[in-house]
């Protein structure tokens, strides 16, 4: 059978678009899918908490559309549109920076899809979505107060320094202002001198550290707005001689913040002394709930929060288990 | 089944013509580019079957144009035989100095009639400023634009971000007024402002190029400067001006991000100078001067873009987005190479 150009053409044409029907109609028959953006797997609080969401998706049957934008808020929005032209049933997603992600809520609201925002809430707008935060100011300062204390009770005053997240990140904020309402009430034992930026990136908060420890070669008092930071400063605390355990001369009061395997596994060693724990588990929890409320067309709050905790060298007994870095510490290291 | 394609031969009998020579031909051809773009659509549609749909079209478009602004900045620096990698430095400053004249919240011009012209003005004055420091660098010190223009990208990132610490209590400036989204989100006559924008720059870009004085300048500077210098063709002046065209076109650029992510973040645009050096070379500008044509650069941006949608809608990971393109940038580059030496050996 002769064949010309035209006609092979033609036909190529109509295979494409009937193998591409076919994919739709199989799609439309088939399960619901769910959009998980986040813009980086820069610890291991992302990578469990995407791991955690990720199961349990795929245990109540969803399909997921997974992409992570690398802290580029364009792309990011990018993906969201794109998301929305594959018409996603509902969006989890973590931004970089509050209010460039406003635009990602307002495409989605047009849409009419559901996006909930995974521990980092949007800046104020008129857009709807819903985000699950913990209730960082409250954590934070709670371990912070317990840090106070061990060093009011050292009967002398110390040289404070904090590790402050990246400013466009509204968990770094509360972190911060958490830190600081529980260091003002001890003005006898506190003394802070280095506030140290970190813009969540571990080169900087080295460097940061490193700068404020020759500054300020008495710093004895520590708080690092997340635990992602803590082998950098172990680093700079080890090269300035100041890496001691509790009760050992020269031990630098150490506080953390999210729960990480390596602050319980410091902490057990006797090397920190308090940290601000996120319930991950939780978290991952109502970020799941919400999402599918919201597609049910339930009614769900704007933000809901997971009220974590905070560990301390006198309650770790009792308290591990309920922190997510002791679980996943405790898979790598059983018996 | 048989495809019976015909050419006529030299004796005037037909002869199908060798596949290797259509291949040569096709590779050598000004829409061998456009060509691949619709070849990967229509390979890619049977697995991402909303890649033929208008909603993604119309993504693509607007996703396309502030590249497409940087890009034909570059494409003008590489006619030349240089790079101007301070391109990603230039959006964040200008989007950041930008906002901070038109916010609401303690911006300079905030409030005011005069805020979004203000803003725009500011942005475009800060990419002259940095173009004209690559360029003046470049044509008084000696000095080869890949170290200038990767010194000013650092610099300017950094200055960015401390810029911002000075206009807002968080990392990025926001509070812009509306009528500054709307350059983003509107439209006149159905076509979306910013394409507007962006073919406008495209059709006086393509024109300068290809039908002026100074275009034929930029070519002659990148082919063989000394020639040029000796034909009589103001190399310094070409080559300055070509650094402020990338560093206006930068500061358009980011305008257009500003608009539409209605904020001035120090970060914006940081991550894409692969994606417009490789649009650039994808389109077939020659990394060693003296070829080039807006119209290839929009093929090029057209083709990333494509790659980068359709490796999105199939959820593909950043990182397996990241090889894909730089695969593809390096065979554009491979190419290149190829190309010149066949074209010396000739």
């Amino acid at each position: 059978m002769a064949l010309n150009r035209r006609d092979f053409t033609l036909a190529s044409l109509a295979a494409i678009a009937a193998s591409s029907g076919l994919t739709l109609a199989v799609k439309a028959q088939g399960t619901k899918t769910i959009a998980v953006l986040f813009d980086g797997l820069y610890s291991e609080f992302w990578v469990a908490g995407i791991q955690i969401i990720r199961d349990e998706l795929k245990k109540r049957g969803y399909e997921i559309m997974e992409a992570i934008s690398d802290q580029d808020d364009n792309k990011q929005f990018e993906q969201v549109r794109a998301a929305i032209a594959r018409k996603v049933d509902g969006i989890i997603i973590v931004q970089t920076d509050s209010n460039a992600v406003i635009p990602a809520i307002k495409a989605a609201n047009a849409a009419n899809i559901p996006m909930v925002h995974f521990n980092r809430p949007p800046a104020q707008s008129d857009a709807f979505s819903v985000a699950i935060q913990a209730d960082n100011q409250k954590i934070a300062r709670e371990a912070v107060d317990y840090a106070c204390t061990v060093a009011q009770k050292s009967g002398k005053k110390h040289q404070a320094a904090i590790l402050i997240g990246d400013l466009g990140d509204p968990n770094a904020i509360q972190r911060r202002d958490g830190f600081q309402e529980a260091v003002d009430k001890y003005p006898d034992a506190i003394e802070v001198v280095a506030k140290i930026p970190t813009e969540w990136n571990a080169d900087t908060a080295f460097a940061g550290l490193t700068n404020a420890l020759q500054a300020n070669p008495d710093i004895s008092f520590l708080f690092t707005s997340s635990d992602f930071l803590l082998p950098q400063i172990q680093q700079a605390l080890k090269t300035a001689d100041k890496w001691h355990k509790v009760g050992e001369d020269g031990h630098v009061i150490l506080t953390g913040f999210d729960g990480f395997p390596d602050a319980y596994a410091l902490m057990k060693d006797g090397y920190m002394d308090a940290c601000g724990v996120q319930n991950l588990f939780f978290e991952t929890q109502l970020a799941i709930q919400a999402i599918l409320d919201l597609g049910e067309g339930k009614k769900v709050e704007k933000l809901l929060l997971d009220p974590g905790f905070a560990i301390t060298q006198a309650n770790m007994n009792e308290k591990a288990s309920e922190m997510w870095g002791y679980v996943l510490w405790k898979e790598k290291n059983p018996g | 089944m048989t495809i019976t394609p015909v050419a006529e031969t030299a004796t005037g009998a037909t002869q199908p013509p060798s596949v290797l020579r259509r291949l040569g031909r096709l590779m050598l051809s000004e829409y061998f580019v456009l060509v691949l773009c619709v070849a990967y659509v229509l390979a890619i549609a049977p697995f991402v079957p909303e890649i033929l749909s208008w909603e993604v079209a119309s993504n693509i478009l607007s996703d396309m144009m502030p590249l497409l602004v940087v890009a034909i900045g570059q494409t003008f620096v590489l006619i030349i035989a240089g790079i101007d990698l301070s391109v990603t430095a230039i959006v964040s400053m200008s989007a950041v100095v930008g906002a901070s004249v038109m916010t609401g919240t303690g911006g300079y011009l905030g409030d005011t009639a005069f805020a979004v012209p203000g803003a725009v003005l500011a942005m475009l004055f800060t990419g002259l400023v940095i173009g004209a420091i690559n360029g003046f660098s470049v044509i008084r010190l000696n000095m080869p634009s890949f170290i200038v223009t990767l010194a000013t990208r650092m610099f300017f990132a950094g200055a960015a971000v401390w810029y911002v610490t000075f206009h807002s209590t968080s990392s990025s400036i926001a509070n812009l007024p509306e009528s500054f989204a709307e350059f983003a989100t509107g439209h006149l006559f159905g076509i979306p402002l910013t394409v507007i924008a962006a073919g406008l720059i495209a059709v006086v870009a393509h024109v300068v190029l290809s039908r002026t004085r100074f275009g034929r300048a930029v070519y002659a500077v990148g082919a063989n400067p000394r020639a040029a210098r000796v034909s009589g063709i103001p190399v310094e002046r070409t080559i300055l001006f070509c650094f402020l065209i990338s560093g206006v076109c930068a500061s358009v650029a980011a305008t257009i991000y500003v608009s539409r992510m209605q904020t001035g973040s120090p970060i914006v645009g940081e991550n894409i100078l692969l994606d417009v050096i490789g649009a650039v070379v994808i389109g077939g500008t020659s990394l060693f001067g003296g070829k080039g044509k807006i119209v290839w650069t929009v093929f090029g941006v057209l083709f990333l873009l494509l790659l980068d949608t359709s490796m999105k809608l199939l959820g593909a990971s950043l990182f397996a987005i990241y090889i894909i393109k730089g695969g593809v940038i390096l065979l554009a580059a491979l190419v290149d190479v190829a190309r010149n030496r066949w074209l010396v050996g000739r």
